[in-house]
């Protein structure tokens, strides 16, 4: 017998839902027929912002399209600007970007740990992920001023030099947070309840995954290795030594382990940043931000966030301000066109759970 | 019924005071202030030891908590949650964009005063406000609730007129169902 | 700086397409430029002959002073590591396109997104309509001749004390006899004058 199909509302006002989003459902008893993803509510217009701004205005606008990971944006603008008008980056300045680039990862990725598991009901992690995640936030602060949006990273550089013996206490937060990683597996990765939960839900066929626009950790976790920093390598990652960890599967457990396992690489890498880091500037000469003028051009320009490939399309049309910046999130993908499609015979339980897998953020889905 | 004075003014405080020491809020990340609810809530600034905890539905919660800038189709769904809520029922506008736009001062999709649309008890300035400056905010609201002060959802009430023609200045499609407590 | 492969593809590309303007703009990155028309023929040709499967980006922007708008597709190459980015010009009076969700179902979002920013029909869409603005009864957003903070203004409620927000080289200029404390010279941006 055929059931009776009802609509669903999930969101906005929802606690499951990653952000302010929407998903309508249409279900027959408790399992999900169709799903469509009802975005916009956070457009602010950014990319309208933009085009009236100075270029060197941007860059505070830039860095809030994603709240969890804010610095792969300014990254990418700041690489953009460079490409554009052929700026030189200093050695030094690359380093501590990527430094600065992979404790976003790692923020990222301890956020992600508390979402997942409350998702699941596992209210205990977020207690002490995102406890944890406050050890960095202190370490950003004192680079550069910010908790959460840092606008460190600007075109011929960064912003501020390394505080004095910075590179300890980074050594020593990282020593902490991998002592931490064995009671992660124990509370939540070697978990029976979340292994249950997540082994065989939300699976994205492997054959299609490229054909998607599958990026990032979903596309690793069908075992497919794909990575920005190994396809396109920018700033000093091809002189970095580091494994892109990859899972077959393609389900929220494959996705869970990869992060777990991109977490531990992330803590290598910023040891061998500090380790290589030579002496230097960390700043070529930055033009005069009330009168720069970027020359035509235009540059597409990527990077590897936490949640896959981050791409700004920057067009110069040699003015004070950009013609345009066309942002691609890496949960655009992931949140609308995707997201429809894994849902459709999933379980209501579990839609905030792979929403959750799938890192969907909803600021870089509509800007 | 009491209707000594004093016996009001005493059964006044003890309700002032149980409802400043339990204030629920709703789990609605407006904006992108949202972020630093969860270390909030967590275990480093562990927000629960002041009464503050979420709720999942509006209609069990107290605070409706503006975590930064509303864009015209959030603020439909705020409204709609903030008539839902149930009294007492408290506003903490957090972000600067809650006060005067912020850095969206010119964008065409976001309002640049919340307090023209719903009644604002607290604002909390930053972009974004730390977490210390949200415990903040709350216990100013505490104290306002103690004092009897936080009375924004009897404005609301006295002055609907005046915000609801705000409102549908702002929400072309007004398809909402009439406020009727 | 090694363009071996980035000019194989121009190569092949040109063979195929001859009326395609085919530039290597740098290591990695291939820039189309495209009659309309031959946009769907030449993004099949590319997905199935020459590997470019991911579809990582399609934008649009505004030539208001040509009067047109610009399709832009930007497809990696796995294989290769190579990025074709695919550009064309269409009339800006009566934006039509042809949809290409046939060959990345990914691309129906930003048709929906481009439909409601600029302006674009999509043919072949049946998905277009509001997606992210609500009730919106203006220009295309997105469109260079809309004017964001005239209609902030003429909308929404502003807050007075904001008026020195308006252009910042202004309040500079204003404030340009300020004298910056000498702690501050070392970090100031100003010292490249000078």
């Amino acid at each position: 017998m055929r059931e009776k199909e009802t609509t669903l509302y999930l969101g906005p006002q929802h606690p499951g839902v990653t952000g302010n989003m929407m998903v309508k459902l249409k279900v027959a008893g408790d399992t999900v027929v169709k799903a469509e993803t009802h975005v916009g509510y956070l457009h602010r217009a950014f990319e309208k912002l933009m085009e009236v701004r100075s270029w060197m205005q941007c860059f505070p606008i830039v860095c809030r399209i994603c709240v969890p990971e804010p610095d792969p944006n300014e990254e990418n603008l700041a690489r953009a600007v460079e490409e554009i008008e052929g700026r030189e980056v200093p050695e030094r300045a690359k380093y501590i970007r990527v430094m600065v680039l992979e404790l976003a990862r790692m923020a990222s990725i301890l956020l992600w740990m508390g979402g997942q598991s409350g998702s699941a009901g596992l209210y205990t992690m977020p207690q002490w992920s995102v406890g944890d995640r406050d050890y960095i936030l202190d370490l950003f602060e004192e680079l550069t001023g910010g908790r959460v949006y840092h606008m460190y990273i600007w075109p011929g550089g960064v912003r501020r030099d390394l505080p004095e013996g910075f590179e300890d206490r980074v050594l020593k937060t990282l020593d902490y947070l991998e002592s931490r990683l064995p009671d992660y597996d124990h509370l939540m990765f070697e978990n029976a309840i979340f292994q249950k939960r997540a082994k065989g839900v939300g699976v994205i066929p492997k054959e299609k995954a490229l054909e998607w626009g599958v990026v990032g950790p979903p596309l690793r976790g069908c075992g497919i290795k794909h990575d920005v920093r190994i396809d396109e390598p920018y700033e000093v990652y091809d002189k970095l030594d580091f494994i892109v960890p990859t899972y077959e599967g393609g389900d929220v457990w494959a996705r869970a382990m990869v992060r777990r396992q991109e977490f531990e690489q992330s803590i290598s890498i910023i040891r061998q940043v500090i380790e290589k880091m030579p002496k230097g500037d960390y700043y070529n000469k930055v033009p005069n931000p009330f009168n720069w003028i970027v020359p035509p051009g235009e540059a597409y320009v990527k990077t590897e966030s936490v949640r896959g490939e981050f791409g700004y399309y920057v067009v110069s049309d040699g003015s004070l301000k950009p013609r345009r910046i066309h942002v691609r999130g890496a949960a655009y993908v992931h949140g609308v066109s995707l997201l429809e499609k894994i849902l459709v015979g999933a379980n209501i339980a579990d839609v905030s759970f792979i929403m959750n897998s799938l890192g969907v953020c909803p600021p870089e889905i509509e800007r | 019924m009491i209707n000594d004075k004093y016996a009001n003014k005493i059964v006044d405080i003890i309700q002032n005071f149980a409802r400043k020491s339990s204030l629920w809020v709703v789990a609605y990340g407006t904006g992108c202030g949202a972020i630093e609810i969860p270390p909030t809530m967590t275990s480093r600034y562990d927000a629960e030891r002041f009464g503050i905890r979420g709720s999942a539905t509006p209609r069990q919660a107290d605070v409706l908590l503006i975590t930064g800038y509303l864009s015209t189709k959030t603020l439909k769904r705020v409204i709609r949650t903030y008539e839902q809520m149930q009294d007492p029922k408290y506003v903490i506008g957090f972000g600067s964009c809650t006060i005067n736009g912020g850095m969206y001062w010119d964008s065409y999709n976001t309002i640049k005063a919340l307090d023209q649309y719903l009644p604002v008890d607290v604002f909390i300035n930053g972009c974004m406000p730390r977490p210390e400056a949200v415990i903040s905010g709350f216990i100013k609201l505490q104290e306002l609730i103690k004092e009897g002060k936080a009375n924004g959802a009897q404005k609301y009430k006295e002055n609907l007129e005046w915000y609801r023609e705000n409102q549908r200045k702002v929400i072309k499609n007004w398809k909402m169902p009439d406020y009727n407590w | 700086m090694n363009l071996e492969k980035e000019n194989k593809f121009a190569k092949q590309i040109n063979e195929t397409f001859h009326s395609a303007v085919v530039k290597v703009q740098r290591e990695r990155r291939i820039i189309v430029e495209l009659r309309s028309d031959l946009i769907p023929p030449f993004l099949s040709f590319a997905k199935e002959y020459l590997s470019f499967i991911h579809m990582a980006h399609y934008s649009c922007v505004d030539w208001l002073e040509e009067n047109k708008f610009e399709l832009v597709f930007m497809l990696w190459s796995y294989e290769e590591d190579v990025m074709l980015i695919v550009k064309t010009k269409i009339d800006r009076e009566k934006p039509e396109f042809v949809t290409i969700k046939h060959l990345w179902p990914q691309a129906e979002t930003y048709e929906r997104e481009i439909h409601e920013m600029y302006g674009v029909d999509f043919k072949g869409n049946d998905r277009l309509g509001e997606f992210i603005l609500e009730d919106w009864d203006d220009l295309p957003p997105m469109r260079r001749d809309f004017d964001t903070v005239k209609y902030a203004g003429e909308h929404y409620f502003t807050r007075p004390g904001r008026e020195d927000a308006q252009d910042v080289r202004e309040t500079i200029a204003r404030h340009s006899g300020e004298e910056i404390p000498d702690f501050a010279k070392k970090y100031s941006i100003r010292r490249d004058e000078e």
